[in-house]
């Protein structure tokens, strides 16, 4: 009869549930086509309709955890993103950033007249609705959709007006309800189906208790209908497979790379010397990103500078980030303070993350100086959001060198500010945070380049483990000593390349045509960090720890160069 | 003053006494009685304790109580200083709760009876069973949404939850191990959502925590 489901799937827009049915921190469990979903509203507000399963082992995400900005599987924990469903952690690994193919299959979503509206088919046309509406209360029926249909225009009052509402509703006076509503019927499943009615001012109880009668009613004769043919089979879910864009290795271009294209929306005195920059999407919504990830700003000056994102878990609309203005300002972030304007269009990396946060700890401390507060901020919002338990020692010259004081503000008891102290007083400060390590307690440390080293040789002093301190520098102020000549192997690509003195291995390999990732190219970042099969490496980096280069099985190429005239490399 | 629950893990009627117990902050001992498969509950010194050999049984310093829902009536009647829980001199409110009370059995006979009939074998007759609790869940779904309207949380009119809340939760939220899909409620997924939001809400396995929301009660 009618319409069959391939064209039912790509025919609309079609209501999944009622805005009342997205209470705070809720997760409904809803269903299109054979298709369930997990549909919930962010605190945000942004509704969010999804695959009913975790990319992991399939347990339906309906019965997960809504914390306002993640969705978080009651199975084993993988949390998923507000609006991109992009996974931003995996318990069994805290110390990695997931692969950005973990994303969760999406619907569009629009919420009008107090229904939220999903379409299977990104092509499908627009609804076209009345301008106001007030949802009753949903009727769920087992039965055909379209014999749920008939029976509505069947029981409609005789001689009135209808309207049809395509491809599955009708706008009618039902017999026995108070006035004229638009039915739209929802194909939960090849024999179920829900009707959710609209009427265009707001009901009172004895309204909806009116309404709510009728239909009972008439999804009781329909059920009846219903035993006695022989119904359809259910419809067979698609899962299909994450997208092209997605699943596949991104085209061979070497180099650095700025995919997105983001706008200034606004730009603002964050601190003295300091300015906060709104970057926006052109449209829809910004990547994934996982607190402690940065982009690269790619200047009309040719220049590349990175920065981290300050926000907290699932905000996609826009990347907060703070650039100081470096007195010996090499052209970027001068570039950026001095002629950077609002609506200016810009093209930036999409997010990378060298700086991962455990969310299993049982405290975390960050140690911020000065703008290196960025990446920590974004770390604590998400330990916020969760309730696990941190303190934040935030160090600057005065309070007006402060970066993103109200945002700091709002992160509450656990802040701690230090104005103004002489190195002696800013070391005992640090040990005092730190205090002598613990079982499960982190140290997240961001801020120039003597702070950090400071604090990292505290932790030592005070027993933290290298594992426990995790840090990241602004810039790599080691002189690097780019004098040796060598040979990589590398043992992928089956290449041997002769590194001169003067030149990177990255250089090297970029001129041979291979491609490895990289951003900051100075040893910092930990971008184009490199499996080392053989060979003593020298390094020169200021991103892996004591332990990491002792273990001599991982390097950083943009910096770091062989003390054996051969060098294996995993590539 | 002590006090024992004769428990079986996977009993909805246990869990409810549990719930009950955690909730009023009571200090209690447990007995395991293994229902299945051992058949504890018609060993002789089990019989001697109930002689119906059903379970929760609570020993109270001495006062046996037998069944789930007495057990909640002296649990909220001896441990609730507030009488919120369970407020039998209020004439509007104890005979609705009593009404629950019938309600939760009628779904044991069905969404329970599905539930340990899938979980432990035997010969339920599941899709009627299944019919009945759907019917059921229908009705429960029904009340609840018009009770959000106006705005009442709970079974019964007031602010606070009560024993009948407490009777009513662990068959329903069980119900899809018994094969009783709750997709069609949004009403009771959302009530679900705010019993688990009771604090000293307890689990059992199958039952998961709702997210962290503002309770409504203090």
């Amino acid at each position: 009869m009618g319409l069959g489901v391939a064209e039912l799937r790509q025919a609309a827009w079609y209501p999944v549930a009622s805005s009342d049915d997205l209470p705070f921190r809720h997760v409904y469990h809803g269903q299109l086509l054979g298709q369930e979903l997990a549909i919930w509203r962010a605190d945000d507000g942004n509704v969010n309709v999804w695959e009913n399963r975790c990319l992991h082992r399939g347990v339906r995400l309906s019965i997960g955890i809504n914390d306002g900005a993640e969705l978080k599987c009651q199975y084993h924990g993988w949390r998923y993103a507000n609006r991109t469903a992009g996974c931003t952690y995996i318990p069994a690994h805290p110390a990695d950033a997931p692969a950005r193919r973990i994303t969760n299959r999406t619907y569009p979503v629009k919420e009008r007249f107090g229904l939220v509206w999903a379409a299977l088919s990104p092509e499908a046309p627009e609804p076209e609705l009345a301008e106001a509406g007030f949802a009753l209360r949903p009727m769920p029926v087992n039965a055909l959709p379209e014999m749920v249909l008939t029976a509505l225009m069947r029981r409609r009052l005789a001689g009135g007006a209808v309207t049809a509402l395509p491809p599955l509703g009708a706008a009618l006076v039902l017999e026995g309800t108070p006035g004229r509503a638009s039915y739209f019927v929802q194909p939960v499943d090849s024999a179920r189906a829900v009707i959710r009615g609209v009427v265009d001012t707001e009901p009172d109880l004895e309204t909806l208790l009116a309404f709510n009668a009728a239909l009972s009613a008439l999804r009781d004769e329909v059920e009846v209908e219903a035993r006695a043919i022989e119904l359809p089979e259910p419809i067979v879910p698609r899962y299909e497979p994450v997208s092209v864009e997605l699943a596949t290795m991104p085209d061979l271009v070497i180099g650095r790379q700025a995919t997105v294209r983001v706008k200034v929306k606004r730009r603002w005195q964050a601190a003295l010397d300091v300015t906060g920059i709104e970057l926006v999407p052109l449209s829809g919504h910004l990547p994934t990103f996982q607190p402690g990830a940065h982009i690269d700003l790619h200047l009309s000056n040719g220049m590349v500078r990175q920065y981290s994102i300050t926000n907290g878990p699932g905000e996609l609309l826009s990347y907060t980030i703070a650039v100081k203005r470096e007195a010996d300002s090499r052209g970027g972030s001068a570039a950026i303070t001095d002629t950077l304007r609002e609506g200016d269009v810009l093209a930036v990396s999409e997010p990378r993350n060298n700086f991962p946060l455990r969310r299993d700890a049982l405290r975390t401390t960050f140690i911020a100086g000065g703008i290196g507060l960025t990446p920590l901020l974004s770390m604590a919002r998400a330990l916020q959001r969760q309730g696990l338990a941190f303190d934040f020692h935030a160090f600057a010259r005065s309070e007006g060198h402060l970066p993103l004081g109200p945002e700091l503000e709002a992160l509450g008891g656990g802040v701690t500010r230090h104005f103004g102290l002489g190195p002696a007083e800013t070391a005992a400060q640090i040990r005092h945070a730190l205090g002598p390590h613990s079982f499960s307690r982190h140290a997240y440390i961001c801020g120039p380049g003597p702070m950090l080293e400071l604090a990292r040789g505290l932790a030592t002093e005070l027993g933290w483990p290298d594992e426990a301190v995790h840090y990241e520098y602004f810039k790599n102020t080691h002189e690097i000593d780019t004098s040796s000549s060598f040979v990589v192997e590398l043992a992928r690509s089956a290449l041997s390349l002769a590194v001169p003195a003067g030149k990177s291995i990255l250089e090297v390999m970029r001129e041979a045509g291979i491609d490895a990732p990289s951003s900051c190219e100075q040893g910092a970042c930990g971008t184009c960090l490199t499996r080392v099969l053989e060979g003593e490496i020298d390094h020169q980096d200021v991103y892996l720890n004591a332990t990491e280069q002792a273990s001599g099985n991982v390097m950083m190429t943009c910096v770091s160069r062989a003390k054996s005239a051969r060098l294996v490399l995993d590539i | 003053m002590a006090i024992t629950l004769y428990d079986f893990e996977l009993s909805a009627g246990c869990y409810a006494a549990r719930l009950m117990l955690s909730i009023l902050g009571v200090r209690y001992d447990t007995v395991s009685v293994d229902i299945y498969p051992g058949s504890d509950n018609r060993s002789e010194w089990f019989l001697k304790l109930n002689p119906e050999g059903t379970l929760p049984v609570i020993v109270d310093d001495g006062f046996t109580v037998s069944n789930a829902h007495p057990c909640l009536i002296h649990l909220a009647g001896k441990y609730d200083a507030t009488d919120r829980w369970s407020p039998i001199h209020d004439p509007l409110v104890h005979p609705l709760m009593l009404g629950w009370f019938d309600f939760a059995r009628r779904l044991t006979a069905s969404a329970g009876v599905a539930r340990t009939g899938v979980a432990f074998g035997g010969d339920a007759d599941l899709p009627a069973l299944q019919l009945e609790a759907h019917r059921l869940l229908r009705q429960l779904d029904e009340h609840l949404w018009f009770g959000e309207k106006q705005g009442r949380d709970w079974l019964v009119e007031g602010e606070h939850p009560t024993i009948a809340d407490i009777a009513v939760f662990p068959d329903v939220t069980l119900s899809e191990e018994g094969g009783v899909s709750r997709q069609d409620y949004p009403a009771i997924r959302r009530w679900l959502d705010r019993v688990r939001r009771i604090p000293g809400f307890v689990v059992m396995s199958g039952v998961f925590p709702a997210a962290p929301a503002y309770s409504p009660l203090r």
